[in-house]
């Protein structure tokens, strides 16, 4: 039975390896046209764990956690484009390419690539991720873009001109080592 | 009055659309209602609105609640009401009010089941 304990403690460190978390990351996404009103919103709720030993990360927020500055917008946002009592949430899941927590230092940059499921739509994403630690922190930012379509939301005609093509997207989140 | 009954009627009419057209607009851009000012759905303890939760979960979206229990852990951001609900605080000042393992009662708006650390998430909770 001992050797049994000692092989599971031996084995399952590799697996579950050292993860840094939050759950109260800051999503932005902006969506504006020069129109008087702009789109945007932040979710100050995302849920991300880093798993520093192999470089994944997951992440999960709520759609419904998205701020608005006007509340009809927010309104339109979750009940016409995000169907948000039918889609709750949205999720990635990805993993930095030659991922190294040991050569972490001022600014670190890493590729990221995973699927962002939106809506139950899935799209493969690809971008470069800013790493910084501070103070046993890791702080982590990223950009990248992507389409109404590709998650099959569909934009009236008669508001086309005030939503942009592309949305961008910026993550900025500030993890701490979950022990 | 050195204005005409037509003179009178315009200017009346002009001041009628200007006055709804700029309560439209100041409608259109109202922000969204504050936690404070929405109606309650639920009071109770923690463990009753999971057990609710679990029977329905999608109807619970966006709802606000006021629970009481045991506070299990507790960061500037938030705090996790036993056995397993997240409560981000509205303002961090909270956090500097309040210790591990008080009994608490708060207000906030449920955002979902979080699976990734398999917890109810609430957001904007005040302590009432």
């Amino acid at each position: 039975m001992k050797n049994l304990l000692f092989l599971w403690v031996f084995v399952s460190i590799p697996i579950f390896g050292q993860k840094y978390y939050t759950k109260t990351g800051v999503t932005e996404f902006k969506a504006s046209v020069d129109t008087f009103e702009p789109i945007k919103a932040v979710n100050n709720s995302t849920s991300v764990i880093l798993d520093v030993s192999s470089g994944e990360i997951a992440s999960l927020l709520f759609v419904k956690a998205f701020n608005f500055r006007v509340g009809l917008m927010q309104e339109h946002f979750n009940e016409n484009y995000m169907d948000s009592d039918r889609f709750p949430k949205a999720t990635f899941r990805g993993a930095f390419e030659n991922f190294d927590f040991s050569e972490f230092s001022e600014s670190t940059t890493y590729h990221l690539q995973g699927t962002l499921t939106i809506r139950g739509v899935k799209k493969d994403i690809e971008t470069i991720t800013t790493f910084s630690k501070k103070e046993n922190n890791i702080m982590m930012q990223a950009s990248f873009v992507v389409r109404p379509e590709d998650f099959q939301i569909k934009i009236p005609k008669i508001v086309r001109n005030k939503i942009a093509k592309t949305v961008n997207i910026h993550l900025n989140y500030v993890l701490v080592e979950k022990k | 009055m050195f204005l005409s009954k037509k003179n009178k009627l315009t200017l009346l009419i002009v001041l009628a659309i200007t006055s709804i057209g700029f309560s439209l607009y100041k409608y259109s851009l109202k922000p969204p209602i504050k936690i404070s000012h929405k109606k309650v759905d639920f009071v109770g303890s923690a463990s009753e609105l999971l057990n609710k939760i679990q029977q329905e979960g999608t109807l619970w979206q966006d709802k606000v609640v006021i629970i009481s229990g045991k506070i299990t852990k507790l960061d500037s951001q938030g705090m996790i009401i036993s056995p397993n609900i997240y409560c981000q605080f509205q303002d961090s000042l909270f956090s500097k009010t309040i210790q591990l393992n008080d009994a608490i009662s708060i207000k906030g708006r449920v955002i979902g089941y979080d699976d990734l650390f398999e917890e109810l998430k609430l957001d904007q909770c005040l302590i009432q």
